[in-house]
């Protein structure tokens, strides 16, 4: 298996027609997005804007963040189990918009009980500042889905609109020499030639449990994870469609983009092409309803990691709220019981700010933490002429002057590795 | 900068242990140590009074000696309070301790403090306070109070205070959030890859042990006890009447069930945001379980079924929060006469 990333880099988006791409601005016809998104009868209408790094303008609540990608001619599907056939992803070459993202707007605040505003996207001041979204050039997506439709079949259209736009402004790349291309290292347990690197491997938790998904819910190439137990996953399936979020994406908060440039396996490739580590491969795991199901997770990642990738050292990280935190330590626990060292990434649950709340386990061969902030930040934001939201209701809650807590601004908080914020101990 | 300092009778030059009933003396300009902090502090430092107390009087008179350095500070325009730096004296570091969380509070101006680990003051003062670790040798005072003036001259001039090891005081225990350079994934790897090569780490969070709590003792005869049921999973009469929130609850609820053998989802919702809560919406009993409960109470294997279930909602809640959740609901459990409580989570 072997990526290769055919990169475009974009200065500027604009409206247009033909869609095309010019040297790093691209042009995108609004009648076919439009019509790309009109496709599923969820919607009524649809409407787009376009935002750009430092402006000040503030929009939201954000359901999804997405890379525009889309698989060269011949080597795949895009998004496969979601848009296509659930082949294989990582294999040949991906046109990638860098610079550029989809963003999809909601009707509905994600979680009333976590922020009313849901996750915004602010793109000038200091939020901008601590969000790497806030570098993008922005296609955003403000749709109107039919009444009456449950909110998981309004959050199941929002993900594949998101999606289907990406892979269509994508499209318009695919006839362009990329002004970059890169090849990621063969990555696997049975390679040669580096004998004698550290053997690193990463297990990640790709849900939560917490919530039962549901049926139709696309995470896993399209496959709800119900039941599953965890998998080998090669790192370019990560970065190449074949894991998407949950639909209910503040729970444990990431978004798309985060997988297409997931930030662990970036960094462990990194260092794999150094020559500092020989980086032997993945689990996807879930986080478990009950201890049964945590013991099959936790036990199975293990011995994956111990007899399949025959790793001496791995990176762990978490998906979701306070339980999965159990997982993750329990998993790195018997990983250090196999004498495989560990390290383990958690998200910030202090809410009053101590270091005894910080943390919800207690286990002495887990010593080596990474921990995520931003419960203890929060920000005064101006009024903004430019608001965009998909309701009246958020476009007044949204226009500011208003307080928001850190977590509340997408990309300035994230449990897996893509964030700069970190809570210190003073 | 005017700064006032806290002494005591041995620091002050008034004398040891002998004197350490003397009450309090307010003088004008610096004493020993004083002296040093302000060349310590730089060019414009200068010690504008100095408190110096007998150890006993301090801990003995501590409210009149708190009111009357409060009372001449309110007079003084001082920029900065300082006590100590006290080493190992217990009665020093409980004064000192006490001192510096009255000025900080009633005064708002910064205060520093310097102690060894071993004196109570720092257990006693160390999430309100910056607490220089002093060591327990006078030999070191001049590098001690060169610490004091370090971080003084931070808080005066409200820049960014570094880690305890950086800065050398003692771990408040408070978290503070920070942009820094590397994402979370490269100081993951990083670290993994330092332990690894067993070299030198320093975890970003250190582990929080808590004293086990003791067993009670078993319910003598459960045919005759009254059980009460406690939930966490946030089940509350339909309309939520307490406000329970559905994170970080700050409040708990008492609901009655006496002439209840059911619960049915039409009279209740969950308040819980951290759990799937349809199957329990669907039917209660699945967290609070009263139908099983009256089952068990008709074939007499318990006595009574408390006719109050409590509820609040587990979900992101801080310990400083749970405590007072705990010891409230405690009460009401002293108070009901329950023999015995059945907790569910979720």
């Amino acid at each position: 298996m072997q990526l290769t990333l055919a990169n475009h880099p974009i200065t500027d988006l604009q409206f247009g027609a033909p869609a095309h791409l010019n040297g790093t601005v691209l042009t995108i016809d609004k009648n076919i997005v439009r019509r790309v998104i009109l496709e599923d009868q969820a919607f009524a209408a649809v409407e787009f804007e376009l935002v750009h790094p430092g402006e000040p303008c503030r929009a939201g609540p954000i359901f999804d963040v997405i890379e525009p990608r889309a698989k060269a001619e011949g080597c795949g599907v895009d998004f496969p189990g979601i848009l296509g056939a659930a082949s294989t992803a990582g294999l040949g070459t991906t046109h990638v918009l860098s610079g550029a993202a989809v963003s999809v707007l909601a009707e509905i605040s994600p979680d009333l009980t976590r922020s009313a505003t849901g996750r915004i996207l602010e793109m000038s001041g200091a939020p901008a500042r601590a969000s790497d979204y806030a570098n993008l050039h922005h296609l955003l997506i403000i749709p109107r889905t039919q009444s009456g439709l449950s909110r998981q079949a309004i959050e199941k259209a929002y993900r594949l609109a998101g999606l289907r736009v990406a892979v269509a402004l994508a499209q318009t790349a695919r006839d362009h020499t990329p002004e970059s291309v890169t090849h990621f290292d063969v990555v696997g347990p049975g390679e040669t030639g580096r004998e004698g690197l550290p053997r690193v491997a990463y297990v990640g938790q790709i849900f939560s449990r917490q919530r039962k998904p549901e049926v139709d819910e696309p995470i896993l190439y399209g496959a709800n994870t119900d039941g599953m137990l965890p998998v080998v996953l090669h790192p370019d399936e990560w970065l190449d469609g074949a894991i998407v979020p949950s639909l209910h994406s503040w729970f444990g908060g990431t978004e798309t983009y985060f997988y297409q440039n997931h930030p662990v396996i970036l960094d462990l490739y990194r260092r794999h092409h150094a020559r500092e580590i020989n980086f032997v491969g993945t689990i996807a795991t879930i986080a478990g309803a009950d201890n049964f199901d945590r013991e099959r997770h936790c036990q199975a990642a293990a011995n994956l990691v111990k007899w399949n990738l025959r790793a001496e050292g791995a990176v762990l990280s978490k998906y979701g709220g306070g339980l999965p935190h159990a997982d993750l330590a329990e998993t790195a626990r018997l990983l250090e019981t196999m004498g495989i060292r560990t390290a383990v990434m958690v998200s910030d649950v202090s809410r009053d700010r101590r270091v005894e709340s910080a943390l919800l386990f207690n286990v002495s061969a887990v010593d080596a933490i990474v921990y995520n902030g931003g419960n203890g930040m929060r920000w005064e934001l101006p009024r903004l002429d430019r608001v965009i939201a998909a309701t009246p209701q958020f476009f007044n809650l949204l226009s500011g002057p208003m307080t928001i807590d850190a977590p509340n601004v997408i990309g300035v908080t994230n449990q897996q590795g893509a964030s700069r914020m970190r809570s210190l101990v003073y | 900068m005017r700064i006032a300092h806290y002494l005591n009778q041995f620091f002050g030059g008034i004398g040891a242990e002998e004197y350490a009933g003397n009450s309090l003396e307010i003088r004008d300009g610096a004493i020993g140590p004083g002296r040093l902090l302000e060349s310590a502090l730089g060019n414009d430092a200068h010690v504008a009074v100095t408190f110096v107390c007998g150890d006993n009087y301090a801990v003995e008179h501590e409210d009149e000696l708190t009111a009357a350095v409060l009372a001449k500070l309110r007079s003084a325009n001082v920029d900065l309070f300082v006590a100590g730096p006290c080493f190992d004296a217990g009665r020093y570091g409980a004064a000192a301790g006490a001192l510096c969380r009255a000025v900080q509070q009633q005064l708002k101006i910064p205060v520093v403090t310097a102690m060894s680990e071993e004196n109570p003051g720092v257990d006693l003062y160390r999430d309100a306070l910056y607490i220089i670790d002093s060591g327990t040798s006078i030999a070191k005072l001049r590098e001690v109070i060169f610490k004091m003036a370090a971080l003084s001259n931070k808080l005066l001039a409200d820049s960014p205070i570094g880690s305890p090891h950086e800065e050398g005081y003692f771990r408040r225990g408070w978290l503070r959030d920070q942009l820094v350079e590397q994402k979370a994934a490269i100081r993951l790897v990083d670290m993994l890859l330092a332990k690894m090569n067993g070299k030198p780490f320093e975890s970003e969070m250190p582990a929080t042990a808590f004293a086990p709590v003791p067993l009670p003792a078993a319910v003598q005869d459960l045919s005759k006890a009254k059980v009460m049921l406690i939930t966490d999973g946030g089940l509350v009469p339909k309309g939520n009447p307490d406000r329970i929130e559905g994170t970080a609850a700050t409040r708990w609820g008492s609901y009655s069930i006496a002439e209840r053998d059911d619960l049915h989802g039409e009279e209740y919702e969950v308040s819980h945001g951290g759990y799937d809560t349809r199957f329990v919406q669907e039917d209660p009993n699945r967290l609070v379980p009263v139908d099983a409960m009256r089952e068990m109470e008709r074939r007499g294997v318990i006595g009574k079924l408390h006719d109050e279930f409590l509820s609040t909602c587990g979900r992101s809640n801080p310990l400083s929060n749970t405590r007072r959740l705990g010891r409230e609901m405690a009460a009401k459990v002293k108070q009901s006469g329950v023999d015995a409580v059945i907790l569910t989570s979720t």
